[in-house]
């Protein structure tokens, strides 16, 4: 089912303590960073004003920073951009602390504010909002990173768009301490092919 | 000109009871399964919700200790649905599931009986596919409460533009836990009483449970029903209030309107969680719509809000009204309450159907609309 009239735009990754683009590096930390404290600084880095970004789980704040970046590099979101996401634990960062809230010894309680995290299209919400994208959205959850799936859904998803195709997709695995995100932008044009094989290339990049 | 595709069969098992059409004849009663529930596990303090006595299934699963109590739900559901219709296990089949929380129960509860990581859905899913040899790996799809109505979306795209399937199964489930029940609370979304959608006095809403799966093909069947037009758009306002001028829904259901040919739906199958702004919210997108009169209902009066079940759950009895021809009430309503007029169903009738229209919406601002029609 490869087909090459659809390619990749642009891409971003956040992988240990390093926040890259396109290839570039856009930030690097210390590896010994708290992760909460490394997303905060590439937030400082992109030097925007969005409060609700403080308000945000681990699991949207990396979201929130790669989709930033990605329409830096590659141009505003039209409004019918589809997000199609994949990850491992799903909400695990936000129902682990709901979980907790309730079940602990002394004064169980849920907090609203936790318990509005405990759904992984929540950060596909978020950039709804932060980039007016009124659209599909699409949350899978998998073993691992998936492209042999990933690239013909995403295929099918741009072909049946009407009109400005496009999707902003990708794999967003977050825990407490690690962040294992590739998050890339589809379009009728790119500079890389959306092929599984090249999507395999980028996961891997910067291992090399 | 893509394939069409269809829903060939249906399943649901319900606090109502297993059978999707021993669920219709339930509603066609006027039965409700919210009831006044006193559970420990659940919630401090008494609430409302529609809760399922799972204990005189639970020998139909073959070593049921090994399975929770949602897997062994969700097997019995899928089990049905494919004796029924001997659907193949084959790698042509796709099986999708679909659940806003899963096995979250086991989650941090002292109580459990499963090791923490049985709460990961890919383990769910992966427990279901040992129990049946299904060749594919389980699609997983968690997105809010139109998981259900999305993951019969997904399904038909995959059967559409991708030749590597013939057939789909699409199962969805969930269940009450402390760790929604505490949530919704916390939110203040619960209903101190059985829950009455779209009505003046609505104070929130009931939560159920439910598991469902249908069949899905691109070869109709004499009672298929077929898939005519899908929207989905994000309301890109609020993660988790309903947007004021219904624009997500508007949109999805003007996309699922258009990809349908522009016809008139002969009833609304609507989400109707029975909180003030989202029913309000609908009201809105179905006036813009030009809907307001198309004869409308919510089932949560009967079998609560069952969260990703509830669009797979709401329509799969939306096809079995279109086969009776017949309207069900919507359960819980006395009172217009909505600033845009609807055309709320109270009475049974048996009129000539051919069309209807689903949709649900959820937090994070996502909305799903689709169209189903008889062939």
């Amino acid at each position: 089912m490869e087909r090459s009239n659809y390619g990749i735009r642009s891409y971003c990754s956040i992988r240990g303590r390093s926040v890259r683009v396109d290839g570039n590096s856009f930030l690097t930390a210390d590896p010994a960073m708290p992760l909460g404290d490394f997303l905060k600084s590439a937030y400082r880095k992109l030097a925007i004003d969005y409060p609700k970004f403080h308000k945000m789980d681990g699991l949207c704040k990396a979201i929130f920073v790669a989709a930033e970046l990605i329409a830096r590099a590659s141009g505003p979101y039209k409004r019918h951009t589809a997000l199609v996401f994949a990850n491992r634990s799903s909400s695990y960062l936000s129902d682990s602390r709901h979980a907790h809230d309730i079940f602990r010894p002394d004064d169980p309680q849920a907090s609203p504010a936790t318990f509005v995290y405990t759904l992984p299209n929540i950060a596909m919400g978020e950039i709804s909002i932060r980039h007016q994208l009124q659209s599909e959205n699409v949350f899978f959850i998998f073993d691992s990173y998936l492209p042999e799936f990933m690239v013909p859904y995403v295929h099918a998803t741009l072909d049946g768009q009407q009109s400005g195709k496009g999707v902003l997709c990708g794999w967003t695995e977050v825990t407490e301490e690690t962040c294992d995100l590739l998050l890339y932008r589809i379009g009728t044009s790119g500079k890389l092919a959306h092929s599984i094989a090249q999507l395999k290339k980028l996961y891997n990049e910067e291992d090399e | 000109m893509r394939d069409q595709v269809y829903i060939i069969g249906d399943e649901v098992i319900s606090p109502l009871g297993a059978g999707s059409e021993l669920n219709f004849q339930r509603l066609r009663d006027g039965h409700t399964a919210i009831a006044p529930v006193v559970d420990a596990n659940l919630c401090d303090h008494p609430i409302y919700a529609a809760q399922m006595d799972d204990a005189p299934w639970h020998h139909l699963v073959k070593d049921a200790r090994h399975y929770t109590r949602l897997e062994r739900l969700s097997i019995l559901v899928l089990q049905r649905l494919i004796d029924k219709h001997d659907i193949p296990l084959d790698n042509e089949t796709l099986v999708i599931l679909s659940t806003t929380k899963g096995n979250i129960s086991l989650l941090g509860n002292p109580e459990s009986a499963f090791p923490q990581q049985r709460a990961n859905l890919t383990a769910m899913a992966e427990a279901i596919r040992r129990y049946f040899g299904f060749e594919n790996p389980l699609l997983t799809l968690s997105n809010a409460c139109i998981s259900g109505a999305l993951a019969i979306s997904v399904a038909r795209r995959l059967l559409r533009y991708n030749s590597r399937y013939k057939r789909a199964i699409v199962a969805g489930g969930d269940e009450l836990s402390r760790f929604v029940v505490s949530g919704f609370d916390a939110f203040q979304a619960l209903a101190d009483g059985p829950c009455r959608p779209f009505d003046r006095d609505r104070k929130g809403l009931n939560l159920g449970e439910a598991v469902v799966a249908v069949y899905l093909s691109t070869t109709p069947t004499q009672d298929a029903v077929e898939i005519l037009g899908v929207g989905s758009s994000n309301d890109a306002n609020h993660i988790s209030g309903p947007s004021r001028t219904g624009e997500g829904l508007y949109l999805s259901i003007q996309e699922a309107t258009h990809e349908a040919g522009n016809i008139t739906p002969d009833f609304i199958s609507a989400h109707g969680t029975a909180t003030p702004y989202n029913d309000e919210m609908e009201s809105i997108a179905f006036q813009r719509c030009g809907l307001s009169a198309v004869p409308t209902h919510s089932l949560k009066g009967y079998f609560g809000h069952t969260l990703g079940a509830s669009g797979l759950l709401e329509t799969v009895m939306a096809i079995h009204s279109l086969k009776n021809n017949e309207l069900i009430p919507s359960h819980g309503f006395a009172h217009p309450g909505t600033s845009q007029p609807l055309n709320i169903i109270t009475q049974r009738a048996a009129q000539p159907l051919s069309t209807f229209l689903k949709t649900a919406s959820g937090f994070g601002g996502c909305n799903i609309a689709m169209m189903i029609q008889k062939v």
